[in-house]
């Protein structure tokens, strides 16, 4: 296929859309969220009640991507007013179609937060909870059908793949992308311009693109919505960055525990390679680039480049000590870019609208949008975007809806089992990675977990302990018995068991353990200890056995030496 | 070939591009402790004794596999080295039981030998008591767990020397054990050539031959490299 | 200037690093210059009074170990681990792997004897092992330790013409050090 094929099957396809024989469209969210609370039934149910009242030349019904709110699941949209019904059970379907459909007006009691706002908003867009997002990544998510490409097409797809090919040389790739500030939504925050022009720089016969979406922070789902709800986006992002850095291969490495994430990906790829827009020639240029699907065995390690890499090329998936970086001895030692699931999912945004626009969102320092799985004790939870520099305040009270149950809010967890905590002292903090790593927490990939005042921080800290020792790879030892040390530590200060002498030992093993790991899990696992030593120190004092009374125990009389 | 200029503890060196810093300072008598490093076969790393400090760079660096670089400035005997030193082997000791007094490593193994020279006269954690095989389905050698300390030297041995790849890691974590074969009983091992390559790069006494008692033990895990320079001339 | 006082205490070890105690030989007459041995497995004496150096061999197995220790903290100014026993349980220490009922049915129930009625022990007089070995220093604040199985004659002696003259033992610096 060329260029002018792919306007031509655009054309044909908004052309559809416009002079659509549909007069309505219905999205059921088929997240893994909504799906788990079972948005299926609800598809299944609609399409027959659809059908029973011979409706089917009228309505449309699409299983779309997540759509956000996601403990309110299972979600259902009504496409073109933007009105969101939740916790939809197959029982009031036949009234929502009735009403919405036939008499033309929305059900109050069932539209998105009836149960908690006081008036709930016919618009989902004009609620809190959306009004003050902004998705770039997500933008599509919940709109489209993940599943068939003609869907992404008319919502611009491959438009910037296509722009790439026929305008833009790689160096202007590159530039684009290090105009727009772009960082890698992984983690740790490298400019993603400053990667490809390395890893472009690198003179090689063979060069790979990866995409990494071994996601295995507990309580992150940002790289599994994205992936499921919108997988062309990322494929598209995969093979910019081909082009920009000169790999004619990739990899998506997906964790095995996301098997529909996993599914929707493969399915893109056929469509994509059957429409050559992945394959040789693309787009009739002389660039060339295939992507294959790699899944991972349920190692939280493999989220680590050289680990992943290892992991790819079939050996045990441990990670290596760096430098060399993939950049210059990657995957089977070639010239390897390893992004995030998101980071490529702001690849096509940004070729399209530019740099420049790009670059003005956000903060001077991180520019753009982040995706958080807001999650923990508030009122609304799911899947959010929002612009960097966006305060926790915010996010927690306009979006999040306030503290479940008018709870006090304590402390946010950030980064997940390599972040820390942020105490109530700065909820005004401008979410970016360099305001969370002053408070000595991470901006990670996108983990956020509200706490109230029922959490006990110590627990906190030995909970994702005891996570990273279990995912220690144990090659190194630090981390295999440093993790294995601190856990005890902390569980015996857990029982009260614990000393002044055992707390300064924790604190030293944590400080020697971040600093000695050959690699970022066991460089990272001890912050949410330190953080929560921090800002909670009297938490962990509290717990500690006095020195006096220790001097107490008393000897029995009967027994002299 | 040019040469690079280092700084090595304030003093100066010159050193050839391409070699680790490890190779640079054990040319130069500066002592770095290593456990896993075992010449002739690959670095991988992982006991994290080399570690050196690198000015410009926030990490610690293994001197293993770090490459020297022009103008490197490196110190290998900071207080803070000196002391994560003294932490990694307490660790070491630790994590497994190393009851020297019943070792046939005692006087010759390397791990007591670091312990001598970090200071090390206790050691500050809980022994974690793991449960451990010992393995001695094999004719001639015996496997012991317990005195193991996963530098890996004879997976690496037995992979790259010989050939053979009997042994590999499992599990992960502090539950992490050396295997023969997929897990099997080491005398029923159908790749072992029971070469005893893997004996002589073991550091401790968690690989020994059946003939010896206790403290009998003499390793020499030099011969490793000597067969692969003696190999390098003949090909 | 006042003579100093020594206790020297067997818990839970074999009295080899006693043994090693008296492989100081005549140098034992350079000690006795200096301080008494007021309270030793050597020394007819029931009672621990109060001590200037406590030299302790063996690790804590039963309760009887661990109230000794106790009391010997609040007796002793100076109180130092001796042997790798008392520093880190070494050969006592490895029972921890097994469930204490293993341990008392291999030594009691299923050991190979004439008599075939073993069985545990249980008298009430009798001390109640614990479940798991602990060296000193996770039961007590220990000021100085010897590891060795047994640590050397000339170590002891160094160690304690060190603290008999007032100075501080380093024996990383006299290269004394020394495990099993």
């Amino acid at each position: 296929m060329n260029r002018q094929d792919l306007k031509t099957i655009i054309y044909a396809e908004k052309a559809k859309v416009e002079n659509n024989k549909y007069k309505h469209k219905i999205g059921v969210c088929c997240g893994a969220g909504c799906i788990s609370s079972g948005s299926e039934e609800v598809l299944k149910k609609l399409q027959e009640e659809v059908t029973t009242r011979g409706l089917d030349h009228d309505v449309e019904i699409i299983p779309t991507g997540c759509m956000g709110p996601c403990n309110q699941g299972p979600l259902m949209k009504y496409l073109p007013d933007h009105t969101i019904y939740q916790k939809v059970d197959c029982s009031n379907i036949a009234a929502i179609v009735q009403s919405q459909i036939i008499d033309k007006k929305p059900i109050e009691h069932l539209l998105l937060f009836a149960d908690t706002r006081e008036k709930p908003f016919r618009d989902a867009r004009e609620d809190p909870f959306f009004k003050s997002q902004l998705k770039i990544v997500l933008r599509n998510c919940g709109q489209l059908n993940p599943e068939r490409i003609e869907d992404f097409l008319v919502h611009d797809g491959y438009q910037a793949l296509d722009k790439t090919l026929c305008e833009m040389s790689p160096e202007d790739v590159i530039a684009e992308i290090k105009h727009s500030r772009l960082r890698g939504r992984g983690g740790a925050g490298y400019p993603t311009g400053l990667k490809w022009e390395t890893v472009y720089k690198y003179v090689n016969d063979q060069k790979y693109v990866i995409c990494n979406g071994d996601e295995g922070d507990p309580g992150a789902f940002m790289d599994r919505s994205v992936l499921e709800g919108n997988p062309h986006r990322v494929l598209e992002g995969m093979a910019i960055a081909g082009y920009a850095i000169g790999a004619t291969k990739g990899y998506a490495y997906i964790r095995g525990e996301y098997p529909l994430a996993i599914k929707r990906f493969e399915t893109a790829i056929k469509q994509a390679r059957k429409m050559g827009l992945l394959g040789t020639d693309i787009l009739g240029s002389n660039f060339s680039f295939d992507v294959e699907v790699r899944i991972g065995a349920g190692a939280f390690v493999c989220g680590e480049e050289t680990a992943l890499i290892a992991s790819i090329e079939g050996k045990r998936g441990t990670p290596r000590p760096r430098p060399p970086f993939p950049a210059e001895f990657g995957l089977w030692g070639k010239p390897t870019l390893i992004n995030n699931v998101e980071t490529f999912a702001s690849i096509s945004p940004i070729i399209i609208n530019g740099g420049e626009w790009y670059s003005e969102i956000g903060t001077p320092k991180s520019a753009g949008t982040k995706v958080f799985a807001l999650a923990g004790k508030i009122n609304y939870s799911g899947l959010i975007e929002v612009p960097m520099g966006t305060s926790l305040r915010e996010i927690v009270f306009d979006i999040g809806g306030g503290m479940q149950g008018g709870g006090e809010f304590k402390a946010a967890q950030t980064g997940g089992p390599s972040g820390g905590c942020i105490p109530a002292g700065h909820l005004d903090v401008k979410m970016d990675y360099e305001a969370l790593t002053n408070l000595g927490s991470i901006m990670g990939s996108g983990g956020l977990i509200i706490m109230d005042q029922t959490s006990d921080m110590v627990d906190v800290a030995r909970f994702f302990m005891e996570f990273c020792m279990d995912e220690s790879c144990g090659k190194c030892l630090p981390c295999r018995v440093g993790t294995k040390m601190m856990c005890d530590l902390l569980q015996k200060i857990c029982d009260n068991r614990a000393t002044q002498i055992d707390l300064d030992r924790l604190e030293e093993l944590a400080i020697y353990v971040k600093e000695t790991s050959l690699c970022g899990l066991g460089g990272s696992a001890p912050n949410p200890l330190l953080s929560t030593l921090r800002h909670f120190r009297n938490e962990y004092q509290n717990r500690l056995i006095r020195h006096e009374q220790k001097d107490q125990i008393e000897v029995p009389s009967n027994i002299q030496v | 070939m040019n040469k690079l200029t280092i700084y090595i503890d304030d003093k100066q060196f010159q050193a050839e591009p391409g070699k680790s810093i490890l190779e640079v300072c054990r040319e130069h008598d500066i002592e770095i402790l290593t456990m896993c490093h075992l010449k002739g076969v690959n670095d991988v790393g992982a006991c994290r004794l080399c570690l050196v400090e690198i000015e410009g760079m926030s990490k610690l660096l293994s001197a293993c596999t770090t490459k020297i670089t022009a103008n490197m400035v490196i110190h290998t005997k900071t207080e803070r080295i000196k002391k994560y030193q003294r932490i990694t082997t307490e660790l070491f000791f630790a994590e497994r039981n190393h009851v020297c007094a019943v070792c046939v490593a005692n006087g010759t193994c390397e791990l007591q030998d670091l312990g001598y020279k970090v200071g090390m006269d206790h050691i500050r954690y809980p022994f974690l008591f793991p449960k451990c095989e010992v393995d001695t389905s094999h004719p001639w050698y015996v496997m012991d767990q317990n005195r193991c300390i996963m530098c890996t030297r004879c997976v690496r041995v037995c992979n790259e020397v010989e050939g053979a790849h009997n042994w590999d890691v499992k599990n992960r974590g502090y539950q992490v054990r050396i295997i023969s074969d997929f897990d099997t009983p080491w005398g029923e091992s159908i790749t072992c050539t029971s070469c005893g390559k893997c004996l002589q790069a073991c550091p401790t006494g968690a690989l020994w031959p059946k003939a010896i008692v206790q403290g009998q033990m003499k390793k020499n895990p030099e011969i490793i490299d000597e067969l692969m320079e003696r190999r390098k001339m003949i090909l | 200037m006042n003579r100093k006082k020594i206790a020297t205490v067997w818990l839970g070890g074999c009295s080899g690093c006693h043994m090693s105690l008296l492989d100081i030989d005549e140098l034992i007459l350079e000690v006795a210059k200096l301080a008494d041995i007021v309270k030793s497995p050597i020394v007819d004496c029931k009672e621990l009074p109060d001590v200037d150096i406590a030299l302790i061999e063996g690790s804590v197995t039963s309760d009887e170990h661990m109230n000794e220790l106790l009391h010997i903290r609040k007796h002793a100014k100076v109180l130092v681990a001796l042997g790798d026993c008392a520093v880190m349980t070494n050969v006592t220490g490895m029972r921890n792997y097994f469930p204490l009922k293993e341990v008392f049915d291999a030594a009691y129930v299923d050991a190979v004897s004439n008599d075939s009625e073993g069985s545990v022990p249980g008298h009430p007089a009798l001390l109640h092992l614990n479940d798991k070995v602990v060296p000193l220093p996770e039961v007590v604040d220990v000021d100085f330790v010897i590891p060795g199985c047994p640590p050397g004659a000339d170590a002891i002696f160094y160690v304690l013409s060190e603290f008999l003259n007032d100075r501080i033992p380093d024996l990383n610096e006299t290269k004394k050090l020394r495990y099993g």
